[in-house]
């Protein structure tokens, strides 16, 4: 039996499509009641497992819940129903550059953005050279980010995150950042991550790079699982789904 | 008591985020930090010219420091009343401010309200420092009341960190709210005795006398504005240089307490959904 990183168990997500939206006082008071809405289930009962050490790649077409479920783990959208469960420390990367002040130096912004996202200043100083290496902006670590161009900023923003060294990393389709040279660091950089025994749960659509990185994966449809175990076999059962002309994309 | 873990676990976090507010602010200004002076000094500027010199408004001198000049009696009312103001309305604001960050990332969110109040309270403890200064040189002695108006200056922002909890939670739901302070600050600065000292109210109310046939008098009503003993408080500690009146300090206390204990349960019950709603 393989150690548990993730307990997702039964959750379901609900948001409100709003017809008219009260987001006015008038409004609120001139209807009498807040709103009027429809229920929408992004997730409905969603649940498995997520082995540790394991790469765990969602999938699914456009809409299909698979950023809703990605926000539920990073705990920035909580479940109505269910509930999910991670034995080790979190961190999620679904923007890179989060809390970038422009005005501010590269350096200054390493510490901001560090902070944000749960390192302490020990460990960022202690990372910092690591951190600005990666991302091959040495040169201008003092400059503000708003002249730095738009990959270097990006590439700065990433390097940040990738250092977090969580147990557990939360990935939306971040990787498609900078230029060739630097995303085969970061496929190493994951690489490294899985040899350490961590835990990488990432959406991507990227097929062949799920196919690549993953061991494991769970294919949604409309909020629904439809299928979840080793990656091979779900991502030939949802390439398999679609009609011919798509199975490309 | 968790959630109070939580919040020191984000200190660095606030540190850095007010640390971000600060350096910001100013960059690529020529005069950078002396422009939180301008605002301050241009609405005393403003004031003395109205009030004291076309008006005649005449405050009773220091008792017992001796003092009368109108612009730092002003001022020891304006400085506490701006800060006030700046930090319930960037309070209130910070969360719409920072909905991308609020979005993508999860942190303990009541660092963002707090940030400002940090910030802002930077800029206030550069203002009052001057002010000092300024009393000193013309004869006032404030110095040993610095620790009781320290305490009174971190009671305000209490008060007013609980405001912004409540109304930064209210501005993600109802924008209106926003646009509905601006007013709500402009009539509340011209209920509390500022530019004006309170004298002026007492007289009014001695003439008119109970309200409604009741022994409630026109002060009575008026002193239930908290910003009311706050500046009170102030103007005995700096102007006057004495013991401030010990019933006024205990409701300053009061005050905070209440609006803190609020805006922490509102913000608490909230913050889950913050996400959702921006």
């Amino acid at each position: 039996m393989t150690e548990i990183a993730v307990v997702v168990d039964n959750i379901s997500k609900r948001f409100r499509l709003y017809k008219e939206r009260n987001q006015t006082l008038k409004s609120a008071v001139m209807r009498g009641r807040r709103s009027v809405h429809e229920d929408f289930w992004a997730l409905k009962d969603v649940s498995f497992d997520v082995p540790v050490g394991s790469t765990f790649g969602l999938i699914g077409a456009n809409g299909s819940g698979k950023s809703t479920l990605l926000k539920c783990l990073a705990k920035i959208y909580y479940p109505e129903k269910g509930s999910i469960t991670s034995y080790g420390r979190v961190a999620a990367l679904l923007e890179v550059g989060s809390g970038f002040h422009p005005e501010l130096s590269g350096r200054e912004n390493i510490f901001l953005n560090g902070s944000i996202l749960g390192m302490s200043k020990r460990e960022i100083s202690r990372k910092f050279d690591e951190i600005v290496a990666f991302s091959g902006v040495e040169s201008f670590i003092d400059q503000p980010v708003k002249n730095y161009s738009s990959g270097m900023y990006v590439r700065l923003g990433f390097s940040v995150a990738i250092h977090v060294d969580p147990d557990i990393l939360v990935v939306d389709e971040v990787l498609a950042v900078g230029d060739a040279e630097f995303q085969e660091k970061c496929r190493q950089k994951f690489r490294d991550f899985r040899a350490a025994g961590r835990t990488v749960i990432l959406v991507s659509h990227a097929m062949e790079m799920v196919q690549d990185m993953c061991d494991h994966a769970a294919w949604l449809n409309k909020g629904e699982l439809v299928a979840f175990g080793g990656a091979e076999k779900t991502i030939a059962a949802y390439l398999g789904s679609l009609p011919g002309h798509e199975a490309a994309s | 008591m968790s959630y109070l873990k939580e919040v020191l676990g984000s200190r660095e976090l606030l540190a850095n985020l007010t640390l971000r507010e600060i350096r910001g602010q100013y960059k690529r200004t020529v005069f950078g930090q002396l422009w939180s002076l301008v605002n301050p000094l241009a609405a005393m500027v403003v004031y003395t010219f109205v009030f004291s010199f076309i008006f005649r408004l005449k405050p009773a001198a220091g008792d017992p420091s001796g003092l009368d000049i109108f612009a730092l009696w002003l001022l020891c009312g304006l400085l506490p009343w701006t800060f006030f103001v700046n930090t319930v309305t960037s309070g209130m604001g910070s969360l719409l401010a920072n909905a991308g960050l609020v979005q993508k990332v999860s942190f303990s969110r009541i660092v963002l309200p707090l940030s400002s109040v940090g910030s802002i309270g930077y800029n206030w403890l550069i203002e009052m420092g001057v002010l000092l200064v300024a009393l000193l040189l013309v004869g006032g002695s404030p110095l040993p009341w610095i620790p009781l108006t320290l305490l009174t200056m971190i009671l305000l922002a209490i008060f007013a960190t609980g405001l912004a909890l409540m109304l930064s939670v209210a501005n993600v739901h109802f924008r209106d709210t926003q646009y509905f302070l601006g007013i709500i600050m402009q009539i509340w600065m011209y209920m509390t005795p500022i530019i004006y000292p309170i004298t002026l109210v007492q007289t009014q109310s001695d003439r008119v006398g109970g309200l409604f046939g009741t022994p409630i008098t026109l002060l009575n009503v008026y002193e239930t504005n908290p910003l009311e003993r706050f500046v009170s408080v102030f103007r005995q500690l700096l102007y006057d240089n004495r013991w401030p009146d010990l019933n006024d300090l205990v409701t300053c206390a009061l005050w905070a307490g209440v609006s803190l204990a609020l805006g922490l349960w509102v913000f608490r019950k909230n913050e889950k959904g913050l996400a959702e709603a921006l």
